[in-house]
This record gives C-alpha cells, sequence and structure tokens, in this order.
C-alpha cells in the first residue's frame, strides 16, 4: 500500500447557527424554532491519494475544495466515513497563519516553525536559508507590521517549505505575489516534486494546473464529479461552467 | 487524561514559544514595557488602600493595611486576568485554529502561564512591603505552595471550560466581566472575614477563592500551616472541576474549526 492518504465513504455536514448570542438563542428556543441548519459540504468522498502524486482539486467557489483539504489537514473532523493520513503534512492553507504583527521576523520564523511542529535545532540549521529565501534581508529584527504584504507572504513560504513536509498541502497561495516570487516558489515546488513529496494544490488558474499537476479531480457541490487527467478534467469543468451559462 | 498530558510535553517548545509572544508582544511599543506588570498592581493597591483603610476605616487583623490587601489582591488578579484572557484566548487564536491541527488547550494553557509570570513579578513588590514593615518570615511560608498550586488547578479547570464556551456564544466574555467584579466583592480581599456577619460568612466556604485567599492570609500573617481539611477537600474540588472540564473541552475540539 502506498497511499498516503484514503478518504473512506467521507462525508461533511456544516452547522449553520443562526444565534450567535443568548439573547437571539433563548427567544428562538422559546419559539421551538432550530438553532440552525445544517449544510452538506462534501458528501461520500471515496478518494486515494498515493505518494509522489501532485493533485490539483478544481471547482468553483463553495465546491468543498478548502474543506477537503481541512480535513486533510486535522483541521476539522468528518461527519461521517474514515480519512487516514500518513505522514507529516504542511499545511500552507495561509500564508503567515500565527504571525504576530508586533514580534520581530526572527522571533516570528520560530514561533511559526513550533506551530508547524520543528525543532528549534532544525530552525538554527536552516535560519540562513529560510531568510535568505524570503528575501527579507535586514528587515529581520523588525516587527512583522512593518513588512509588506510580499515580505509577509515570502517569510511564510519560506518557513513552510523548509519544514521538509511529506505531505504539502497548498490552497490558492500563489495567486498572490509578483511574477519573481511566483516563479521561485514554483521552483521549489518542483524540487518537492522531483523528491516524491505528495503535493495537494487547490487552484483557480487552470494553465497551472494542467502544467503543474499529474492527476486532477473536479468537485461540484459537495462530489467528485470528475477525476483523471489533468487535460481532461479541466475541459470537461470548462465545459459545464460554459454550459450552466 | 495522562495521553493529554504526554501530548502538551510533546508541544512543549511550542507551548514555551506561544508563551514568549503573549509576554514579549503584550508591551511592545511602550516605553516602560513590562514594568507595567509591576507598576499597575502596585497603583491599584494603593488607591485601595487609600479608600479602604483611610477613608472607610477597614480593619486588618491589625497589620498594615497595604500588606494584608496586597496578599489577597496578587492571588485575584491572577484569577481575574487568567480567566479573562483565557476566555478570549481560542477566539484570539481563530486564525491558526482555522489552519493547523494542534491541541487547542496550548493556547489557554499558554495564556494563562503569562499571567502567572506577571504575577510573580508583581509579587516582587510585595516582598519589598513585607521587609519594609518588618513582617516576620518563617519556613511555614512554604505552605503557600500547595495552596497555589490548588487555586491553579482550579484557573486551569474553568478557564478551558470558559475558552470553549466563548467560541460558541461569545456572551461568554462579557458575562465573565460582570461576574468578575461580584465575585470580587463575594472574596475576601479588601476586607477581612471577620467583619462580614457570621450568618453570612457561609458563602466564603462555597467561594474556592475565599477559601484560598484566607489560607494564603493566615499563612502569611500568623504563621500557621492552612486548615488540612479545608486544603484536602479544595484540592478534591479542584481537580474534579479540572478533569471535567478537561473531558468537556476535549469533546467539543472537534468542532472549534467550524464555529470559531
Amino acid at each position: 500500500m502506498n497511499n498516503v492518504i484514503e478518504f473512506n465513504q467521507l462525508s461533511k455536514r456544516y452547522f449553520k447557527q443562526n444565534q450567535k448570542t443568548f439573547k437571539e438563542l433563548l427567544p428562538a428556543l422559546f419559539k421551538g424554532k432550530s438553532g440552525g441548519r445544517f449544510v452538506w459540504a462534501l458528501k461520500d468522498i471515496d478518494l486515494k491519494i498515493a505518494r509522489g502524486e501532485t493533485l490539483g482539486i478544481i471547482g468553483l467557489n463553495g465546491s468543498g475544495k478548502t474543506t477537503l483539504l481541512k480535513l486533510m489537514a486535522g483541521i476539522t473532523q468528518p461527519t461521517m466515513g474514515k480519512i487516514m493520513v500518513k505522514g507529516r503534512i504542511s499545511p500552507l492553507i495561509e500564508l503567515g497563519a500565527g504571525f504576530h504583527p508586533e514580534l520581530t521576523g526572527r522571533e516570528n520564523i520560530y514561533l511559526n516553525a513550533s506551530i508547524l511542529g520543528i525543532a528549534k535545532k532544525a530552525i538554527d540549521q536552516n535560519f540562513k536559508q529560510i531568510v535568505s529565501f524570503a528575501e527579507i534581508g535586514e528587515f529581520i529584527n523588525t516587527p512583522v507590521k512593518f513588512y509588506s504584504s510580499g515580505m509577509y507572504m515570502r517569510l511564510g513560504f519560506s518557513i513552510a517549505v523548509n519544514v521538509r513536509p511529506e505531505i504539502l498541502l497548498v490552497d490558492e497561495i500563489l495567486a498572490v505575489g509578483d511574477i519573481s516570487f511566483k516563479e521561485k516558489c514554483f521552483k521549489k515546488m518542483n524540487q518537492f516534486k522531483k523528491q516524491h513529496t505528495t503535493i495537494i494544490f487547490i487552484s483557480h488558474s487552470m494553465e497551472t494546473v494542467v502544467n503543474f499537476c499529474s492527476r486532477v479531480i473536479l468537485l461540484e457541490a459537495g462530489k467528485i464529479i470528475a477525476d483523471g487527467q489533468p487535460e481532461k478534467v479541466v475541459r470537461k469543468f470548462i465545459k459545464r461552467v460554459a454550459n450552466e451559462k | 487524561m495522562l495521553v493529554y498530558l504526554k501530548q502538551i510535553y510533546q508541544y512543549r517548545e511550542l507551548l514555551w514559544n506561544l508563551t514568549a509572544r503573549e509576554i514579549k508582544a503584550r508591551y511592545k511599543q511602550s516605553v516602560l514595557g513590562y514594568f507595567w506588570v509591576i507598576l499597575n498592581p502596585f497603583f491599584q493597591m494603593l488607591v485601595m488602600a487609600l479608600i479602604f483603610s483611610v477613608v472607610m476605616k477597614v480593619p486588618s487583623w491589625g497589620i498594615p493595611y497595604p500588606v494584608f490587601l496586597y496578599v489577597g489582591l496578587l492571588p485575584w488578579n491572577l484569577l481575574a486576568k487568567s480567566l479573562e484572557s483565557a476566555t478570549n484566548s481560542l477566539v484570539n487564536n481563530a486564525s491558526l485554529i482555522k489552519q493547523i491541527a494542534l491541541p487547542r488547550e496550548l493556547f489557554v494553557i499558554s495564556t494563562i502561564l503569562a499571567k502567572i509570570v506577571d504575577f510573580f513579578l508583581a509579587s516582587s513588590i510585595l516582598v519589598l512591603f513585607m521587609v519594609f514593615y518588618q513582617i516576620p518570615i518563617n519556613l511555614t511560608i512554604f505552605w503557600l505552595i500547595p495552596v497555589f498550586l490548588t487555586q491553579l488547578i482550579f484557573t486551569f479547570g474553568l478557564g478551558l471550560l470558559l475558552a470553549a464556551a466563548n467560541l460558541f456564544y461569545r456572551d461568554i466574555q462579557y458575562l465573565l466581566g460582570l461576574i468578575i467584579t461580584l465575585w470580587m466583592y463575594l472574596t475576601p480581599v479588601i476586607y477581612p472575614v471577620e467583619i462580614v456577619p457570621e450568618s453570612y460568612r457561609f458563602i466564603f466556604k462555597l467561594n474556592p477563592m475565599a477559601v484560598f485567599v484566607n489560607a494564603y492570609r493566615q499563612i502569611v500573617f500568623n504563621q500557621t500551616p492552612p486548615n488540612f481539611n479545608s486544603l484536602g477537600i479544595a484540592i478534591l474540588v479542584c481537580v474534579i472541576i479540572l478533569l471535567v472540564s478537561y473531558k468537556i473541552f476535549k469533546k467539543l475540539e472537534g468542532l472549534f474549526a467550524d464555529v470559531v
């Protein structure tokens, strides 16, 4: 068995709370109104991802892409069914999550790394690499609230990829950032690909998906409706969107 | 429970970093910086001493009122500040909770740890006062340790519960502000138990903080060990509170990322 991620008949339901305060909740309970309603984000997902695969996930907004990623990262629990994940996951769901604006770049590197589960020793060894990849130079001792949004992102990416993850989750982060940084990120991700790191990649850029991924799944309203060769799945997606109009 | 403790131990480096973040970030961009941790309770004590001792003439066991007050005020502040920050800890770390799978109690524990550091810094003033007023100290002072630890167990227990509840209903944080104010007056912080009529004193038996504050004063000023019966009951009750809250916290944990 070479699968690093397996979804087995998995469904995920969110509870949409209508009332956020007691003041609203109490009268609602009194009148017998329900506190909210259930929304199915994913339904009956069966998915196996093998080691070294580069899987693209495409679909319209609200089709369940990010929920799928969150389940893989263990951030949220499935309502029904099972999920199995083997190996260290680096969540790239949002770059710089956990940065504290008042702390310096240096302090944030250590903080962020420990959030991602990396020992201080490992960071000490990679510190120079992280700083040079992020291209923030002397700003390393400046609080990150003074960083430009580009610097902020570069530092976040630099930490996340220096973790040497076994499974890399990427959620549309490369849409932002300038061309040179994007290029650099893809170079790094290609390097991961060569080292047989499993990459799960959400993107709205069909061109990137076709060029970068070895396999693509298409999500629609919480279901996988296509799975396979990137060109084929992308073509199907474009056709469906066009038909809807 | 042991499994959870082991997990927290595995994350000790992160716990340390989160605590350090809490401490370092708070007083950045202020001239006096961390000195505020000491100044704040000091001036609080001065104002209260002026009103309650000079104006209202509250008795204090024949001990200089500032010291009498401070021995109650420091542990009270620790509880109040800990609960306030613990209640907000999960909400404040919403971005992390939504993006990374970590044992969520780390956020609660780290904010309380930061408040404990504050507490010890603020206590340095008390030591100066004790020397100034020449209040004798002997080995009984070490009885403060088990009482303090029991108070911490109590704080962690309540903190976990409040943090989880606040994630679902934000009213908790506002309600807590109200409760803390009332609770302080029901705890013998600014006055000694003895001035309360006998028939009302049962309140202090039901209020764990009153038990702790009384025990601290007894140990520091009377140099007598705490009442072992009361201490035993307090430890048992607080441990049960912690275990139950932790269990509830862990049960709800899977939902945190969905509701935050």
